[in-house]
């Protein structure tokens, strides 16, 4: 086994859904992972693997987002569509599906280190990860998770409290 | 110890101290309800979170426009769409197979006797309806360009091609698709031609004259000599005539009918014998095509009753019919000769006899 196939079999899982939840959508997050491994192939020698990787897809994001406004803001128009036409599966109840339009609408108003460092968290990588991969001070990792939890959390918690209000006047 | 930050407690809960400073934080977060608190409540954002990013993996695919979403031609529409180019397909081949029937059904040659029989069969039902006549043959369908309705004892003058776009005197009876002009003409040639099987037939492209539902008066076309006879043509319908034949020096008393001779035959199709028989495609028309090219190449001194009766079938429609009686006036031995009903014979016989009997009125003041 290479070292890019014990890379890819180590970290795919975990890359794609830190860069779904990062973009909001799974063939942009595979096609920045598959892009974030083969960049992996021309280094000669990585010292934090999972570091590196984070960082480098991360990057690959920001890059594309600075190069192309244009084409994100595209993107964002065919995500809406693309929300009114996906078939949810069976188990996708209504509840689920606002919870995840709520979910990325928190997400999506954190601050951008706020965000990635929330984001390579839930995959595991733990303070020197990150702080590497978002070129941060290790004892710096912590204030900025504990912010990020917070605010994502009472933006999420105001999210749903406004959407049961909706609710409630709909129904009287 | 001073109180731990929120950042040292969210480090302390992700195991991101050290193992001194996870201690000591550990040790005042017993001894410190609002720290306790605190700790508490960063649990719960830390699972919240997690929770709630969990809640983003449900992320929808192909938004990226690099490969652009192709609209996908829904199945049933390709089938919809297979199903009208089969049914215009077939519809465009039925359409040229008409186009091709009806362009020589513009053509359809009938003889005006034959189109006085189908417009007087429906309308009078009577003695006329008996007269049809029976010969008729079947039309030539198909890739043959020209119907022919020829006559059966029609002579080359009497058979009348009528371009139903050219005489303004003639009336489409009724029309039918082109396509069913086989069937109708099949009708027209069967065996028993009655008003109910004309009526609703229509034969497609056949025209006929107003006139015609009249009969036609005796027509004298011909006075053929032929030694110890007196033969006339008479054309008693445009297209169809018979032959009287009158015998002078012999008595014969005999009726002959439903079966033709040669000799009759020939005298029944002398005028038309150098004239191809078209359209005779049926059993009958060939049997009877047959008989006459054979009385036309007969002599015409044959003997007028010795002959060998071809067969022929029984009310087939081209039948040669012979009514044979006495002048009462003459004496002389009188044949009538025709291909058509002997029905039909008996009444053009009555009419014969009537305009002897006033010519000879006429000769005897």
């Amino acid at each position: 086994m290479t070292d890019v196939e014990r890379l890819f079999r180590t970290y795919n899982v975990a890359l794609v859904r830190y860069l779904t939840r990062r973009l909001g959508d799974r063939d942009w997050a595979e096609e920045v992972a598959q892009e974030t491994f083969v960049r992996a192939l021309r280094q000669t020698s990585i010292q934090n693997e999972r570091a590196w990787l984070f960082a480098v897809a991360t990057n690959l994001v920001r890059d594309e987002a600075r190069k192309d406004m244009r084409r994100r803001k595209h993107l964002a128009l065919l995500a809406e569509e693309e929300r009114d036409e996906i078939v949810e599966p069976e188990e996708t109840t209504l509840e689920r599906a606002q919870e995840a339009a709520m979910a990325r609408k928190a997400v999506d108003g954190l601050a951008e280190r706020d965000r990635l460092a929330l984001l390579m968290r839930e995959e595991g990588l733990d303070y020197n990860e990150i702080a590497e991969a978002l070129q941060l001070s290790p004892g710096s990792v912590g204030t900025t998770l504990s912010r990020a939890r917070r605010r994502l959390v009472e933006s999420y918690e105001a999210l749903q409290k406004s959407q049961e209000e909706r609710e409630k006047n709909a129904a009287s | 110890m001073q109180h731990p930050d929120e950042g040292t407690i969210h480090s302390w809960l992700d195991g991101a101290l050290s193992a001194d400073e996870a201690t000591r934080v550990e040790t005042h977060v017993k001894e410190c309800p609002q720290c306790a608190v605190t700790v508490a409540e960063a649990r719960g954002f830390i699972a919240a979170s997690s929770r709630i990013l969990t809640a983003l993996d449900n992320a929808p695919r192909g938004v990226i426009p690099a490969a652009t979403p192709k609209k996908r031609v829904d199945p049933l529409v390709w089938r919809v769409a297979a199903t009208v180019l089969v049914v215009a397909a077939g519809t465009l081949v039925v359409a040229r197979n008409r186009g091709s029937n009806e362009q020589p059904a513009d053509r359809v040659m009938v003889s005006r006797q034959q189109a006085s029989v189908a417009a007087r069969v429906p309308a009078a039902g009577g003695p006329a309806a008996v007269a049809v006549d029976q010969a008729m043959p079947k039309a030539v369908v198909g890739n043959a360009s020209t119907i022919a309705l020829s006559g059966k004892t029609g002579t080359s003058d009497s058979r009348f091609g009528i371009p139903a776009r050219e005489n303004n005197a003639l009336e489409k009876r009724g029309m039918m698709p082109a396509g069913q002009a086989a069937a109708a003409s099949e009708i027209a040639g069967a065996a028993a031609p009655t008003a109910s099987t004309f009526a609703p037939s229509h034969v497609a492209g056949v025209v006929v004259t107003d006139s015609a539902s009249e009969p036609e008066p005796l027509k004298l076309v011909g006075t053929p000599w032929r030694i110890g006879a007196k033969v006339t043509l008479y054309e008693v319908a445009p297209g169809d005539t018979v032959t009287l034949t009158e015998s002078m020096p012999l008595a014969l008393e005999q009726v002959v009918t439903g079966i033709s001779s040669t000799s009759t035959a020939m005298q029944a199709t002398s005028k038309s014998a150098a004239v191809p028989l078209k359209a005779r495609v049926d059993t009958a028309a060939i049997t009877s095509a047959a008989d006459s090219q054979r009385a036309a190449s007969a002599p015409p001194s044959a003997p007028a009753v010795s002959a060998p009766a071809p067969k022929s079938l029984p009310g087939m429609a081209n039948t040669l019919h012979t009514v044979t009686w006495t002048d009462a006036v003459t004496g002389n031995a009188l044949t009538l000769t025709g291909r058509m009903p002997k029905a039909r014979l008996q009444e053009i016989k009555i009419r014969i006899e009537r305009e002897r009997a006033a010519a000879a009125a006429k000769k005897t003041p």
